[in-house]
C-alpha cells in the first residue's frame, strides 16, 4: 500500500492537470486550434483517469483481471460509440 | 466421505458419485415451510427463487400466449378497417406489442434464470449465490415490473407502438398515455432487476466453484449461463441507458428522440442490447441441449472444448452486429456493408456448435425421452431459424424483408424454436425439482401437438412472406395461409395443457424420482437427492482428486473457518450459520413498484402543457419513501451469505466477493455512462453543422472548474478515510468521511447554484437537444453523488459507533464507487464545458 503523501503528491497531480485544461481554453487554442486543443485536453482526463483508477482505486495493486474487467466495458462502450457516429450519413 | 454411491459416474468436472440413498429431507432452518405463503416472500435460497421464477415466467407466458392468440383470432380474415376487425387498431397494436414485450422480457429469459438459480450452483459446488438477498431482490423486481405492465392496460393505453418501441413513435406526442409511460418504466425496472442479477451470478460463477471445478471443466449449461450473463451485463447496460432516456423524454421533457437524429439514436441504443439479446435468450436453450444431448446418447459432447470456444466467440461477436437491424434507417453504406460482414461471420460459430450436436447423435446411442426430443425438435426449427436470418443480414435482401412476416416467421424459429430447448429442460430437471417423475407418454404428446402447431403457425408465414408486419391487414389472397397459421396458434397453446395436466398429477401422484434418474446424467446435480437439501450438499464439493467427493469440514471453536483433513483431500469449511430468509427484497420490489407507478402519472402533457397529477405524485412520494426505509432497513439487517474462493476462482482469486461484485457492478455503469456519453456524441454530430457548430449551454467555465476541484478533493479525503480506518483512527475515519459528505454537498449546491443560473436565462430541459443532453447526463451524475452521499451519511453513523476499526472492506467499496463517479466527471466536465 502506497502512503499518504504519495495520495497527496497525486491528489496535486489530478489538481495541476484539470487546471491545465482549463488554461488550453483561456490560451485561446480551442478557439484557433480547436482540434489540437479537443486532443490536447481529452488526452489530460484520460491521464487523470488512469491515475485515479491506479492509485485512488488501488488497480494497480489488485490483479489484472480487474484492469481487464474494466477495459472491456471501456471497449463496449467506446464500440458503441464511435460506431454510432460514424454511422451518421 | 460423507457421500454414499449409487451411481459412479463421469461429470463433467471429473467423478460424480451419486447420492441417491442420501436423505432428502430438508433442513430448513428458520425458513417457513413449503406449505406457507410466508416462506415464498421471505426465501433466499436458490432454489426457491428458482422454481419462484420458473413459476412467475411461465405466468407470464401464459399471458403473453392468450395475448398472441387473441391477435391470431383477428387475423383470421383480412380486416379492411379497425371497425370490422376482431381487435380495434389500438387493441391490436398493444396485443403485439405487448405480446412481443412480456414474451421476449418477461417470458423466456426469466423461464431459462428459473433454471440458472436452481442448477447453477448445484452445478458448481456452491451452497447458494453469492448474495442471496440480492437474488431474492433481482426476482421481485422482476415479478413487480411485470405487474405494472399489467397495470398500464388500465392506464389509457399499455405501450402499443411495437416490441422495439421504435422513436419518435415512443415519445409523448404520440403516444401520450400514462399506461404508456408505466409500460416503460416497469421495463426500466425489469433491466434493473437484469442487472443486479448479472453482477450476482458473475461473482457466483467465478468465486464459488468447488476446488476442481477450473472454467475448461464447467459443465456446459453453467457456461451458457455464464456467457449469457457477461452479455446480459454490458447489453442490458445500454437499454437502461435508451430506457432512462425515454423516461427523461417521456416525464421531464428532454428532447433527445424528437431532435435530428434522435429515431436513429434509440435504434443504436435498442439493437446494441437487442442483437446480444438475441443470443440471452438462445444460449440457455443451447446448454439445455447440450446436456440432454449428453445424457440421452450416453455421449460426451463431440469437440466439446471447440462448442464452448464457439459460445464465446459467439459472445464476443454478439455486440459487433447490431446494426445489421438498421439497414432501413440512414445509416451509411460503408457501415451496413462492415455489419453485413460481421453478421455473417457470426453464423460460422453457430455452424460448429450445430454440427457438435448433430455429431453426437450420430456417435451415441439415442434414448427418445421427452426432454431429448424438445431438444431435437429445438435442434432442428433453430436451423430453420438461423438459415432464413442469413437472407436478413444481407442488406439488399433485407431491403425486401424488412417488415414483412418472414422477419415474424425468422424471428419466431429462432426465439421460440430455440426456447424449445427450455421446455426440454423442464422435463430434464422436473424430477430433480419435484422428487417426482412425469409420465413419458404424456410427455411425448406434449412433444408431438407441440412441434406440430409450431410449424403450423409459424411455417405458412414464410409462404405468404410479403404481409406487412405489425398491420391488422393483409391481401385477401393470403387468407388461408394465416387461417392455418392461427389453427397452429391454437394447437401449440392447448399443447400445454397437456403439459400442465402432466406435471400436475405427477406431482401428487408420480414415482418418486432418485437422485439420478438418468442413466448418463454427468453433472454434480444429479449426485444429490431430488429434490436437493436446503444448502445442497452432505460437505463441501471438491473435484481436487479427479472425482466429484464431499469433502467433511470440522467447526473451529471460535466459528471461524478451518481446514479438515479428510480422505479425499483438504476442506476449507465455511461457517456454519447461513441465513436464507429476509423479507426485504420483497418490500423493496413492492415499493419500487409503487414508486414506478406514480412517476408513470405525475406529469402529463410533457413538453408542451405540463401538468402535476396529485393523486399520482402522492403515490409516487408514499412509494419512493417506503423504497428508502425499506433499502434502508436491509442496509440495517444482519444477513450471512455464504463465502467465496473456497475453490476455483478464476480470474478473481483474492479479491473476495462483495469487492468482485462492486467492480462488476461498475464495469456495467461504464457502459451506463457511455451509451448516455455516447449518445451526447452521437446527437451533437449528427445536430445541423455537426460537432464543431455545437452551441452548448455552458458560458462560464468556471463553475465545472470549481467543481472538478471539490470532486478531486473529495476523492482524496475518502482516500484518507480508508488510511484512517486501516490506522484504527476513529476520529481520522469519522473526519475524513465527514469532509467528504459535505465536499459532496458543496458539489451538488454548486450544481443548483448553476443550473439555477441557467434556468433564469431560459434555459431548461425543453429548450433543445443541447440543453437536453447538458441537464440529463450531469444529473445522471448527480444522481450518483448523491447516491454516494447516502451511503456517506450511513458509514459516517456507523463509524462514529467505532465500525470499520477492525474491517475498513466497507470503506475500501464505497471508495471504489466515489472514485469512479470522480472519473466521470472528469470527462463530463471537458465535454460540457470546454469543448
Amino acid at each position: 500500500m502506497v502512503s499518504t503523501k504519495l495520495y497527496a503528491a497525486i491528489y496535486v497531480v489530478l489538481f495541476v492537470g484539470a487546471t491545465a485544461q482549463v488554461v488550453v481554453e483561456f490560451a485561446g487554442y480551442v478557439e484557433n486550434a480547436y482540434w489540437l486543443a479537443f486532443g490536447l485536453i481529452m488526452v489530460l482526463s484520460v491521464f487523470k483517469a488512469v491515475v485515479v483508477a491506479g492509485w485512488y482505486q488501488h488497480l494497480r495493486f489488485e490483479p489484472r483481471s480487474l484492469s481487464y474487467l474494466m477495459l472491456t466495458a471501456l471497449a463496449a462502450a467506446l464500440a458503441l460509440t464511435l460506431a454510432a457516429a460514424y454511422s451518421i450519413t | 466421505m460423507t457421500d454414499t454411491d449409487t451411481n459412479d459416474i463421469e461429470t463433467d468436472g471429473g467423478h460424480a458419485e451419486a447420492a441417491g440413498e442420501l436423505e432428502a429431507g430438508h433442513d430448513d432452518g428458520h425458513l417457513p415451510a413449503y406449505g406457507s405463503l410466508k416462506r415464498w416472500l421471505v426465501t433466499t435460497n436458490h432454489k426457491d427463487i428458482g422454481i419462484l421464477y420458473l413459476a412467475t415466467a411461465t405466468f407470464y407466458f401464459v399471458f403473453g400466449g392468450v395475448l398472441a392468440l387473441l391477435f391470431r383470432l383477428a387475423l383470421v380474415a383480412p380486416a379492411e378497417s379497425s371497425a370490422t376487425a376482431l381487435l380495434s387498431g389500438m387493441a391490436y397494436n398493444q396485443a403485439v406489442s405487448a405480446h412481443g414485450l412480456i414474451m421476449i422480457f418477461w417470458f423466456i429469459s426469466p423461464f431459462a434464470f428459473g433454471f440458472a438459480n436452481y442448477i447453477v450452483p448445484l452445478q458448481i459446488g456452491a451452497k447458494d449465490l453469492a448474495f442471496p438477498r440480492l437474488n431474492a431482490l433481482s426476482y421481485w423486481l422482476y415479478a413487480t415490473s411485470g405487474l405494472l405492465f399489467l397495470v398500464s392496460f388500465f392506464q389509457g393505453t399499455t405501450y402499443a407502438g411495437g416490441w422495439t418501441m421504435y422513436a419518435p413513435l415512443n415519445v409523448p406526442v404520440y403516444t401520450p398515455e400514462v399506461g404508456t409511460t408505466a409500460a416503460v418504466l416497469a421495463l426500466l425496472m425489469f433491466v434493473v432487476s437484469v442487472t443486479v442479477s448479472s453482477v450476482n451470478f458473475l461473482t457466483t460463477m467465478h468465486r464459488m466453484r468447488a476446488d476442481g471445478l477450473t472454467l475448461r471443466n464447467l459443465p456446459v449449461f453453467t457456461w451458457s449461463i455464464l456467457l449469457t450473463v457477461w452479455m446480459m451485463l454490458f447489453a442490458f447496460a445500454a437499454l437502461l441507458a435508451g430506457l432512462m432516456i425515454l423516461s427523461a423524454d417521456r416525464l421531464l421533457g428532454t428532447t433527445y428522440f424528437i431532435s435530428t437524429g434522435g429515431s436513429v439514436l434509440w435504434t443504436h441504443l435498442f439493437w446494441f442490447f437487442g442483437h446480444p439479446e438475441v443470443y440471452i435468450v438462445f444460449f440457455p436453450a443451447l446448454g439445455i441441449m447440450a446436456e440432454t444431448f449428453q445424457t440421452f446418447t450416453g455421449r460426451r459432447l463431440v469437440g466439446r472444448k471447440w462448442f464452448i470456444a464457439s459460445m464465446v466467440l459467439v459472445a464476443l461477436q454478439s455486440f459487433l452486429v447490431w446494426m445489421h437491424h438498421m439497414f432501413l434507417t440512414s445509416i451509411n453504406l460503408q457501415i451496413k456493408t462492415l455489419f453485413m460482414a460481421t453478421t455473417i461471420g457470426i453464423s460460422l460459430p453457430f455452424d460448429l456448435m450445430m454440427f457438435s450436436l448433430i455429431y453426437t447423435m450420430i456417435k451415441g446411442r439415442i434414448r427418445f425421452t421427452t426432454p431429448f426430443l424438445f431438444s431435437l425438435g429445438a435442434l432442428v426449427l433453430f436451423i430453420v431459424g438461423g438459415i432464413t436470418g442469413v437472407f436478413l443480414g444481407a442488406v439488399v435482401l433485407d431491403y425486401e424483408f424488412r417488415g414483412t412476416y418472414w422477419v415474424v416467421a425468422h424471428f419466431h424459429y429462432v426465439m421460440l424454436g430455440g426456447g424449445t430447448a427450455l421446455f426440454a429442460g423442464l422435463y430434464y430437471w422436473f424430477p430433480k425439482i419435484t422428487g417426482k417423475m412425469y409420465d413419458e407418454f404424456l410427455g411425448k404428446a406434449h412433444f408431438v401437438v407441440y412441434f406440430v402447431g409450431f410449424n403450423l403457425l409459424y411455417f405458412p408465414q414464410f409462404v405468404v412472406w410479403e404481409t406487412p408486419r405489425r398491420v391488422f391487414n393483409y391481401p385477401p389472397e393470403f387468407a388461408i395461409w394465416h387461417q392455418l397459421s392461427t389453427v397452429g396458434a391454437f394447437v401449440l397453446g392447448l399443447s400445454f395443457l397437456i403439459m400442465f395436466y402432466n406435471f400436475a398429477t405427477s406431482y401428487f401422484d408420480g414415482a418418486d424420482a432418485d437422485g439420478n434418474p438418468w442413466t448418463y446424467a454427468t453433472t454434480a446435480e444429479w449426485a444429490v437427492p431430488s429434490p436437493p437439501p436446503l444448502e445442497n450438499f452432505p460437505g463441501l464439493p471438491s473435484y481436487a482428486s479427479g472425482k466429484l467427493d464431499f469433502l467433511e469440514p470440522t467447526a473451529a471453536a471460535d466459528g471461524g473457518s478451518t481446514v479438515a483433513e479428510t480422505d479425499g483431500g483438504v476442506a476449507h469449511a465455511e461457517e456454519e450459520h447461513v441465513d436464507h430468509a429476509s423479507i426485504w427484497p420483497f418490500a423493496i420490489g413492492v415499493t419500487a413498484v409503487i414508486t414506478a407507478l406514480g412517476l408513470a402519472g405525475f406529469r402529463q402533457g410533457v413538453p408542451n402543457d405540463p401538468t402535476i397529477n396529485p393523486l399520482y405524485s402522492a403515490i409516487a412520494v408514499v412509494g419512493g419513501i417506503a423504497l428508502l426505509v425499506s433499502l434502508f432497513a436491509m442496509g440495517r439487517e444482519t444477513f450471512v451469505g455464504p463465502d467465496g474462493g473456497f475453490g476455483e476462482a478464476w480470474p478473481f482469486a483474492g479479491i473476495e466477493n462483495t469487492k468482485t461484485g462492486v467492480w462488476i457492478f461498475l464495469a456495467s455503469d461504464v457502459v451506463l455512462f457511455g451509451a448516455f456519453i455516447g449518445s451526447y456524441i452521437f446527437m451533437r454530430v449528427a445536430a445541423p453543422g455537426g460537432w464543431v457548430e455545437w452551441h452548448g449551454i455552458v458560458e462560464d467555465v468556471i463553475p465545472g472548474l470549481m467543481n472538478t476541484y471539490i470532486l478531486l478533493t473529495s476523492s482524496f479525503t475518502v482516500v484518507l478515510a480508508l488510511v484512517a480506518a486501516r490506522k484504527e483512527s476513529r476520529i481520522g475515519l469519522v473526519a475524513s468521511l465527514t469532509a467528504t459528505l459535505l465536499l459532496g454537498l458543496g458539489f451538488l449546491g454548486n450544481k443548483a447554484i448553476e443550473w439555477n443560473h441557467l434556468f433564469h436565462e431560459g434555459y431548461g430541459l425543453s429548450t433543445g437537444i443541447e440543453a437536453s443532453t447538458f441537464f440529463l447526463t450531469t444529473g445522471l451524475h448527480a444522481a450518483h453523488v448523491i447516491a454516494g452521499l447516502v451511503i456517506t451519511v450511513y458509514l459516517i453513523w456507523r463509524a462514529w459507533g467505532g465500525a470499520y476499526l477492525g474491517d475498513d472492506r466497507p470503506v475500501e467499496y464505497f471508495g471504489l464507487y466515489w472514485h469512479f463517479v470522480d472519473i466521470v466527471w472528469l470527462f463530463l466536465f471537458p465535454l460540457f464545458y470546454i469543448l
